[in-house]
């Protein structure tokens, strides 16, 4: 069967046709959701088919607070829901598990109403009793099955099942980034049984039990990851067009670790869609009629963070001269394309919160050397600075997750050998890495980036108990991150991450590069790709067009 | 990979049975082409290790961003990488590092595996089989393994992958060294020495140690190809020299992700490493031959 | 006969444990920390305080105390957990091991009969650069880089020809390309020893009389090269295994495998040290089994043998 064209005059007629024929064939297999869409050539999805999805990289533990790393959260994103939905586009928190909720003023009692008739794929009812054992989860831990605390879910206390629909959340107190901590990837709701499991044991894919549109198939570990739609599923974001089952049969989720090849695999067909394309593929994928997908992840850009703890830098005109002598732009003109915008403060211009500090953000060569000439670094005999005997020789590791890391510390490299520092590029491998990056002295720069679209985001990178990415033992600092994540009021939280972002600048704490965003790549029959707020994929309601 | 198997350099069975070296089959007195290309390859990749400024005006670290992804020309021999960097300068650049990474994975090989042979082939008995049994140990471990293992321990750089790498060959070296003893312990010339009152480190300095040495340099001539090979394939594996390190291996295995945009970058380095490979291989089976 | 059984049996045993020993203290005196390694991800916000406390967790009670339990663990078929994935080592290898046997033993397979057919070919041709040329084919094969090969390949193969696919198809259609990376750089050694072995035959003072009663080249090749190239070939069989295994960690990396090789690689990168003890551990005792194997057919397959090993 042909599709049809897209102005054929017959169209309407035809659509009627084909739909009383999956009507019917649909009766005949006994099939569960024979009202599903009609399939059609152009807009009208189409039912059923198998999404070959290439991944970079396998995944690891999945308990869900764990999920953020993409490839989970690839997976994750599919067979669970959760309470809220975080609107993509207007970053709006909308309902999903829970129809609606109620927030006391200082924002220490959430209580959420639950949507009646929510299964997991076990066939446990997903009610406020399963809600609360999972939040209890989140927020407190679990020493005995040694599950840790989830990173979005701040100051919690305790939870308070009112009727088998209703639960009220307490906290000690305020909490205002609760709610979209609600919505997140992490925040996946389990089953009960799943999450009174130890960790171990919720680390692995077939134990989770979610409520999501998808269930496991089939699982071959650090391979392939096989997922079936769940017949019943109807209980979509009301705010989504499609209802119902998903679109899509099977997902196959495929790891293929190399680049060129996810790409190659890709433009000859077959493969549906992948994540992570190189920024030097996109033209490639483009030109053979592909679409990239470069969604923003909303959170700290991707960028240097620097250590005040190592001894060289300590000196914040060092810091600021290292800044001032990074030029962004050259580094996205080289390695990158138009979906990685150059950064214009701590935050992505997407991210909440967000204040443009571009006039801080220059690049100014001749200002460099001559802070770092008053700080007392004088030119040594092999072009690098020394004071007290010691060389301006700054190590960093090849940040893993992060595009084109080595190819941009090796820039950043070449720009810093004009003001006299040396950058010493480690290659990324886990085992000294672990150890050394949590030394000041022996990694003076940290490459990275984290997303999350809340406020509470450049927390999570900068607070000294949780990611600590400058060793920070700035006091001000967790201060003004801490008053942050306990303002209850979005206006005045916002100011509040704008002075943050200028102090950090100030503090020369971050050289932002680029906003990070993640790249996918689909073929041109792939409809209706959608993403989380934090551009993770949701195939729900993807289909498959005739081709 | 730093394999045991010792293909042209008449190695020794498992099970103690000598493989006969390759007949010659070549009439005397021919220019042997080959052999003369072979050290022609290896003459020049020496020289760019010493002078590479002769060779190349670009630098191999800081490239022009604005020339990026150039393919190869007049302007830049091998193109030029992400980064605007002369490619063929980098290769040049880079052969020090290779180079000096294969020798010490060689010279570790060499000296521990010899040492281990001459003393098991020397000292007979209880003292052989004990140290052959720590060759059976390590030859047991396939060397790609040994070498990971190893790099963990010892951390990444480029002296610790050649070392390595080194390690994963002694084993080759001392089977082959302990056969060519016990070989020329049994010619008449050495039972002589012995049986005129030689003593025992002279005998062994003397005449076993020159005498065993033939199939042993071809050996290394041959293993140096491998570690070059091998140090390549640990960069692959995330494993090799620190950046902006113009290694061998490095360039690559990075080069590898450009294979459908931009192809110059892996395929260049690589056709030189397969060269330079190719040429040591040619030079130890010469060199088997004439001694072996 | 059956105390050179005995004592060879005897010997891969020993060296066996050695192997274990010997990679159970070197993995011990890894200076990385699997448990940090997993559980720094600061999406789990842990203190290092807790970090701590899980260590104590998976420590055994004394270094000597876990080498025995590690030690009578693997005797009795039990490899522990992975650190990594939490599953026990067994099942991770008893899933991994099924797709890198296929691809190891057809990858050998492949190996011979290229090997056999280079041999062969250059021993017919009577053109000496023919002949030459042919020759240096094995030189060749071991002086490429074998995920270079690889990636080769598939670009070549499946992306811009399109005639096997690396992603969906059947087994056969996901073996051929892997299979052939990893046949090409093993056929090598064994091209060479043939080679080898048939200029021997030919150096023979019997050949030109027999062929000079007319026998076929082909009939003295296949009559006598057979008889005397088992042998080196069976024993550089036995020596290859290792850059199998080898071959396979590159090889898996490249085509997205999951086997033995791709295990390594992910253990090594988590320093995931039981899994990496056990993976040592299995490749040293295949390696020994087969070597012994070859061992025990050398005397049965060689009678002039049987007077030496006894």
């Amino acid at each position: 069967m042909k599709g049809s064209t897209p102005m054929s005059p017959s169209r309407p007629l035809r659509t009627v046709v084909t739909l009383t024929l999956v009507g019917l064939l649909g009766a005949c297999g006994g099939a569960g959701g024979a009202a599903g869409p009609a399939p059609g050539g152009d807009g009208t999805p189409v039912q059923g088919g198998t999404l070959t999805y290439l991944e970079h990289q396998p995944p690891t533990c999945l308990y869900l607070p764990a999920a953020g790393f993409y490839p989970n959260g690839g997976i994750l994103n599919q067979i669970t829901d959760k309470l809220t939905w975080q609107n993509p586009e207007t970053l709006e928190i909308e309902p999903w598990i829970a129809t609606k909720w109620e927030i006391n003023e200082d924002a220490t009692e959430y209580t959420f109403h639950l949507r009646d008739g929510v299964t997991f794929s076990d066939g446990t009812k997903l009610d406020a009793d399963a809600v609360a054992a999972n939040f209890d989860v989140y927020g407190l831990g679990d020493d005995k099955l040694k599950l840790p605390v989830a990173e979005f879910v701040n100051n919690y206390e305790r939870s308070e099942v009112l009727d088998p629909l209703t639960l009220r959340f307490h906290f000690d107190k305020p909490s205002p980034g609760f709610l979209q901590g609600t919505s997140v990837i992490g925040a996946g709701l389990v089953s009960k049984k799943t999450i009174s499991l130890p960790y171990e044991q919720q680390c692995q894919l077939k134990n989770i039990v979610g409520s999501g549109p998808f269930t496991l198939k089939n699982q071959i570990v650090d391979k392939e990851v096989d997922l079936v739609a769940r017949k019943d599923y109807n209980w979509a974001p009301p705010s989504s067009k499609h209802q119902g089952r998903a679109y899509l049969d099977e997902i196959k989720i495929i790891v293929t670790p190399e680049d060129n090849v996810r790409v190659g695999a890709l433009t000859s067909g077959q493969a549906d869609m992948v994540r992570y394309v190189q920024a030097y593929d996109e033209q490639t994928v483009k030109d053979a009629g592909f679409t990239i997908y470069a969604e923003p992840t909303r959170g700290v850009n991707n960028g240097l963070y620097l250590r005040p703890g190592n001894s060289l830098i300590k000196d914040v005109n060092v810091r600021t001269a290292l800044r001032l002598g990074t030029n962004a732009k050259e580094i996205v003109d080289t390695l990158f394309t138009a979906s990685y915008p150059v950064a214009t403060s701590v935050l992505s211009h997407l991210a909440q919160g967000y204040v443009d500090l571009s006039k801080e953000l220059v690049y100014d060569p001749a200002k460099a050397n001559a802070l770092l000439d008053q700080a007392g670094w004088v030119n040594g005999a092999d072009g690098v600075r020394v004071k007290d005997g010691k060389r301006l020789q700054l190590g960093v590791f090849v940040s893993g997750p992060q595009p084109l890391s080595k190819q941009t510390l090796e820039l950043v490299a070449q720009q810093w050998t004009k003001l006299g520092v040396k950058l010493e590029i480690r290659p990324a491998d886990a085992g000294t890495q672990a150890v050394d990056i949590k030394d000041a002295e022996k990694t003076a720069i940290q490459h990275g980036m984290v997303g999350r679209a809340d406020q509470d985001v450049i927390k999570s990178h900068f607070h000294s108990k949780n990611r600590d990415v400058i060793l920070s033992d700035d006091k001000k600092l967790d201060r003004l991150l801490e008053e942050e994540s306990a303002e209850p009021d979005v206006s005045r939280r916002n100011a509040k991450v704008a002075e943050i972002q200028r102090y950090v600048i100030e503090q020369g704490y971050a050289i932002p590069l680029f906003e990070e965003p993640q790249v996918y790549g689909a073929a041109p029959y792939v409809r209706g790709v959608a993403f989380e707020a934090v551009a993770r994929p949701w195939f729900y309601s993807v289909w498959k067009a005739r081709q | 990979m730093t394999g045991a198997s010792v293909p042209g350099a008449g190695g020794v069975g498992s099970g103690g049975v000598p493989v006969p070296a390759r007949v010659a089959r070549r009439p005397r007195g021919r220019v042997p082409v080959g052999l003369v290309v072979a050290w022609l390859v290896v003459g020049l990749v020496l020289l760019w290790a010493v002078v590479p400024g002769l060779f190349t005006a670009y630098d191999p670290i800081a490239g022009v961003p604005a020339e990026k992804l150039r393919p190869p020309g007049a302007g830049h021999l091998f193109g030029t990488d992400a980064v605007g960097r002369d490619v063929f300068a980098r290769v040049v650049h880079g052969s020090v590092h290779s180079l000096s990474g294969a020798l010490v994975a060689v010279g570790v090989g060499l000296l521990l595996g010899t040492l281990l042979g001459l003393l098991a082939g020397a000292a007979g008995g209880v003292a052989d089989a004990a140290v052959m049994r720590v060759v059976d140990v390590l030859l047991s471990v396939p060397g790609l393994l040994l070498a990971l293992t190893v790099i963990i321990l010892l951390g990444p750089g480029t002296v610790n992958v050649a070392i390595a790498v080194g390690i994963g060959s002694v084993a080759a070296f001392a089977r082959l060294a302990r056969a060519e003893v016990v070989r020329v312990r049994r010619t008449d010339y050495v039972e002589a020495a012995f049986g005129s009152g030689g003593r025992f480190g002279a005998v062994l300095w003397r005449h076993v140690l020159p005498n065993s040495l033939g199939p042993v340099v071809a050996l290394a001539a041959l293993q140096f190809g491998a570690a070059i090979l091998a140090i390549s394939t640990l960069g692959f594996l995330g494993y090799g020299a620190e950046p902006p390190t113009p290694e061998w291996g490095l360039l690559i295995a990075e080069g590898r992700n450009y294979l459908a945009t931009s192809w110059w970058l892996t395929t260049l380095p690589g056709a030189v490493v397969v060269a330079v490979v190719l040429a040591a291989g040619r030079i130890s089976r010469s060199i088997g031959r004439e001694r072996g | 006969m059956t105390r050179y059984l005995l004592s060879r049996a005897g010997q891969a045993a020993l060296v066996l444990w050695a192997a274990f020993t010997a990679s159970y203290v070197l993995l011990q005196l890894l200076p990385g920390d699997s448990i940090l390694i997993k559980f720094q991800n600061p999406e789990l916000g842990l203190s290092p305080q807790q970090i701590a406390e899980i260590r104590a967790y998976y420590a055994g009670a004394s270094p000597l105390a876990d080498y025995a339990h590690t030690l009578l663990g693997f005797l009795t078929g039990s490899f522990g957990y992975s650190i990594d994935t939490g599953t026990p080592v067994v099942e991770r290898l008893a899933e991994a091991l099924p797709e890198t046997a296929r691809l190891a033993s057809a990858a050998f397979l492949l190996a011979v009969v290229i090997a056999v057919v280079i041999a062969f070919a250059a021993s017919y041709s009577s053109a000496s650069w023919l002949r030459g040329a042919l020759l240096s084919v094995p030189s060749l094969f071991i002086s490429v880089p074998a995920f270079w090969l690889g990636i080769l390949l598939i670009q070549i193969f499946s992306f811009r020809l399109r005639l096997v696919p690396v992603i969906g198809g059947s087994e056969v259609q996901q073996l051929v390309l892997p299979v052939l990376t990893l046949a090409v750089p093993i056929s090598a050694p064994i091209a060479q020893v043939l080679a080898r072995a048939i200029d021997q035959v030919y150096a023979q003072p019997f050949v030109p009389v027999i062929a000079a009663k007319g026998a076929s080249r082909w009939w003295i090749l296949w009559r006598h090269v057979a008889r005397n190239a088992v042998l080196p070939t069976l024993t550089v069989a036995g020596l290859t295994l290792g850059e199998l295994i080898a071959g396979s960690v590159v090889t898996e990396t490249v085509f997205g495998r999951a086997g033995i090789g791709r295990l390594t690689e992910q253990a090594v990168n988590a320093q995931d040290t039981p899994v990496m003890l056990a993976v040592v551990v299995l490749a040293a005792a295949v390696f020994v089994l087969v070597n012994l194997l070859v061992d025990v057919l050398f005397p049965i397959l060689d009678p002039r043998l049987k007077g030496a090993a006894a």
